[in-house]
């Protein structure tokens, strides 16, 4: 697991107030949305957010594929891996 | 004109103080509030209490005391101030050029508490809001009040106001609590429960020591007496144990 991926997982908890998850718990493979951790459209505007804070990386919803980014831990680091580099 | 109205159950929040009986002792000058969170709510959705602020748990808190889950009913949300704490945190976080959070600034209007609640409980009916600012506790009751005489059986009505911060100026601009205050009554016209007559009066006598009121109208329900006058402004109101 990427050093990203774990970062993620502690800004998802600790962005989102997801108290009784614990980071190391969530499956980097697992769908954040419709299921999984069961977050919603809000917690998507929020993490984005936080990803801006963090890793001055903006998902652009015009032009990125955002459900696709969006879709997993995995997904997202790697999204954010490859826009820093 | 007086207007008759039955309490058939009510709840109340401050910190460290949320029984019946802790209000009692609270009434007697036992119980000052210290500086507790509220208790951990039943059967608020999970998902959904991550949303809520210290104030807005406070409000679920003695909500959940009044209303089984899914419980259905009209209700009347009423705050001074609302969440004005958040409020302000989003304009220092704007001052400073700083992005607002989307969570903070969806739940930033005045009627996100109610908006919670209705998702909680699934709650289909009439819900108001008031924002009566310095005029207490008269306005909510006679939104509720004409509720129950527009036909409905049982009305939900929930105050809530926390302490103002220090940015605003305490006098000539806005009244504060003392501390946090939430508090639920389910009122009705008729059957078992605690009957109060409720008038407007042009008296300004002032039973509460504070403008908003909350803590002195708790502690009437709470406490062995009678009548309670809250004026504000010229304008008064006037509670009456029957």
């Amino acid at each position: 697991m990427s050093n990203t991926e774990t970062e993620l997982k502690r800004l998802i908890v600790d962005t989102l107030a997801l108290e009784d998850i614990d980071a190391a718990d969530i499956d980097s493979s697992a769908p954040l949305f419709n299921g999984g951790l069961g977050l919603d459209s809000i917690d998507a505007l929020e993490l984005g957010v936080a990803i801006r804070k963090q890793y001055r990386v903006k998902i652009d919803a015009e032009q990125d594929d955002v459900a696709q980014i969006f879709s997993s831990v995995a997904a997202l680091a790697q999204f954010i891996d490859s826009a820093r580099s | 004109m007086a207007y008759p109205f039955i309490i058939r159950r009510w709840s109340a929040w401050a910190p460290g103080v949320q029984t019946q009986d802790d209000w009692q002792q609270f009434a007697a000058g036992r119980k000052p509030p210290d500086h507790q969170a509220p208790p951990p709510l039943q059967s608020t959705p999970k998902p959904l209490q991550r949303r809520l602020s210290p104030l807005a748990k406070a409000a679920m808190f003695v909500v959940e005391q009044c209303l089984a889950p899914g419980e259905q009913m009209p209700a009347v949300f009423s705050s001074s101030h609302g969440e004005i704490g958040k409020c302000l945190d989003m304009l220092n976080d704007l001052q400073q050029g700083e992005e607002l959070s989307p969570t903070a600034f969806s739940l930033s209007v005045h009627n996100a508490i109610a908006g919670l609640f209705s998702i909680a409980y699934a709650n289909r009916c009439e819900i108001n809001c008031v924002a009566p600012g310095a005029g207490g506790l008269g306005p909510g009751l006679i939104e509720a009040l004409g509720l129950l005489h527009s036909g409905y059986g049982e009305v939900l009505l929930v105050y809530y106001d926390e302490v103002l911060p220090d940015f605003f100026p305490a006098t000539g601009f806005a009244a504060s609590l003392p501390f946090p205050c939430a508090a639920a009554l389910r009122l009705t016209l008729d059957g078992p429960g605690l009957a109060l007559e409720f008038s407007p009066t042009s008296s300004t006598r002032q039973d509460g020591d504070q403008p908003l009121q909350l803590p002195a109208f708790i502690e009437f329900l709470a406490a062995d007496r009678s009548r309670l006058h809250l004026g504000n402004g010229g304008r008064g109101w006037q509670w009456q144990k029957l």
